[in-house]
């Protein structure tokens, strides 16, 4: 499948956990060590807590994306809108997998058709 | 009822509202979100352009600061010695007990200070924002009795008093099926809990002391938090949908509030 690749270049840098946000650690959910990048069209964006969720069409398959949660990206200046605009259309998603390998990540980068992307970044010292 | 007069009235009502303003001080406003969020900052690319954006946390001072007006505070409550093993069970198993982990509402004190307070003559209105929903709190101030029968609830039933510049809220009357903390802080339904709230400045300052005779060897009072005014209006929290915990290999957990 061409449009799920392991990707360990930048992403690896900012592994290791405590600076995801979840009600859990997030190594008890996700493989933390390596990253993956996976490319299909965004179908549907819910706006919920604690996470907020993707869902993509990958040639069929329907993958699911969680990220930080509503109030977080918020106060980042992101609204719902910055990713529902890009429903219908391409877009590239790098995260880390469900350890149950489903299909389902965290979301850590999102590029859409336009050329816009969006990453989480570990803050300095945290 | 003509303008004017409507004018006129609501003038009058405004100087009642300023006198009493000047006669304790103000709380009222909008103040800075504080529950955690993800130590992330967000890199924004827009044609080959990074810009970086990073949440304000809200916190005019580091928690271990010392905060002028603050009560001593340790940074864990004292369970007694019949309770260790059940602590350290809900600790060790956070991530499956925790109510607040799965959408429930953390009540008073572990939802911290307000982020809007209406501060009126013969009561006070706090609005949240949660994760779980956006409580408010009517905390009477006309020196009537805690109510006889209120049903007990999540956030209690509360009665303010202003002393010596310094607003206490004595809270009574809460369901025992919640956690005052992070950590496996459970209680029972003696919890009494009486938050401080001061003015620091611009700031808002907010500390709690939790007592409960039947868990805990002695109240507990926790550490303050300095809370920055903020001109971020408050806006409906979204609907909480848990789904992770049945994708949880372990009980790995750590420390969110």
């Amino acid at each position: 499948m061409k449009q799920i690749g392991i990707i360990c270049l930048a992403l690896a840098v900012f592994l290791g956990g405590g600076w995801l946000w979840a009600h859990h650690s997030p190594s008890a959910e996700f493989d933390m060590s390596k990253s993956f990048s996976v490319s299909g069209t965004l179908t549907k964006v819910d706006w919920i807590n604690p996470h907020i969720m993707m869902l993509l069409d990958v040639n069929g398959e329907e993958w699911k994306f969680e990220s930080n949660p509503p109030a977080w990206f918020r106060r980042v200046g992101i609204a719902r809108a910055d990713f529902a605009d890009a429903i219908g259309q391409k877009i590239s998603v790098d995260g880390v997998r469900a350890r149950d390998g489903s299909k389902f990540g965290y979301m850590l980068r999102a590029k859409f058709a336009s050329g816009r992307a969006l990453e989480l970044v570990r803050e300095e010292g945290k | 009822m003509k303008p004017r007069y409507l004018r006129t009235l609501l003038a009058v009502a405004g100087m009642a509202v300023g006198a009493f303003a000047q006669a304790h001080p103000d709380l009222s406003g909008v103040w800075s979100f504080t529950i955690d969020l993800p130590p992330t900052k967000l890199k924004v690319e827009n044609d080959g352009k990074a810009d970086f954006k990073v949440i304000d946390r809200g916190l005019a001072a580091p928690r271990d600061a010392v905060v002028k007006g603050a009560l001593p505070f340790t940074k864990e409550p004292a369970y007694k010695p019949e309770f260790q093993a059940k602590i350290k069970y809900l600790f060790d198993h956070e991530s499956k007990e925790d109510p607040v982990f799965y959408c429930g509402k953390p009540g008073v004190p572990r939802i911290g200070p307000p982020r809007k307070i209406v501060q009126l003559p013969k009561e006070t209105i706090f609005f949240y924002e949660d994760i779980s929903g956006d409580p408010y709190r009517i905390i009477p101030t006309d020196g009537r009795a805690h109510r006889k029968n209120g049903n007990p609830t999540s956030y209690g039933d509360s009665l303010g008093r202003w002393e010596n510049g310094v607003f206490v809220v004595d809270v009574t009357n809460f369901l025992e099926d919640g956690w005052f903390g992070e950590g496996g802080y459970f209680h029972s339904d003696a919890l009494h809990v009486t938050e401080r709230f001061w003015r620091d400045g611009a700031n808002l300052v907010w500390q709690a002391t939790v007592e409960d005779p039947k868990v805990l060897s002695a109240p507990w009072t926790m550490a303050p938090k300095v809370v920055k005014p903020s001109t971020d209006p408050l806006e409906e929290s979204p609907r909480c949908i848990e789904t992770d915990s049945k994708l949880l290999v372990n009980d790995d957990h750590h420390q969110q509030r």
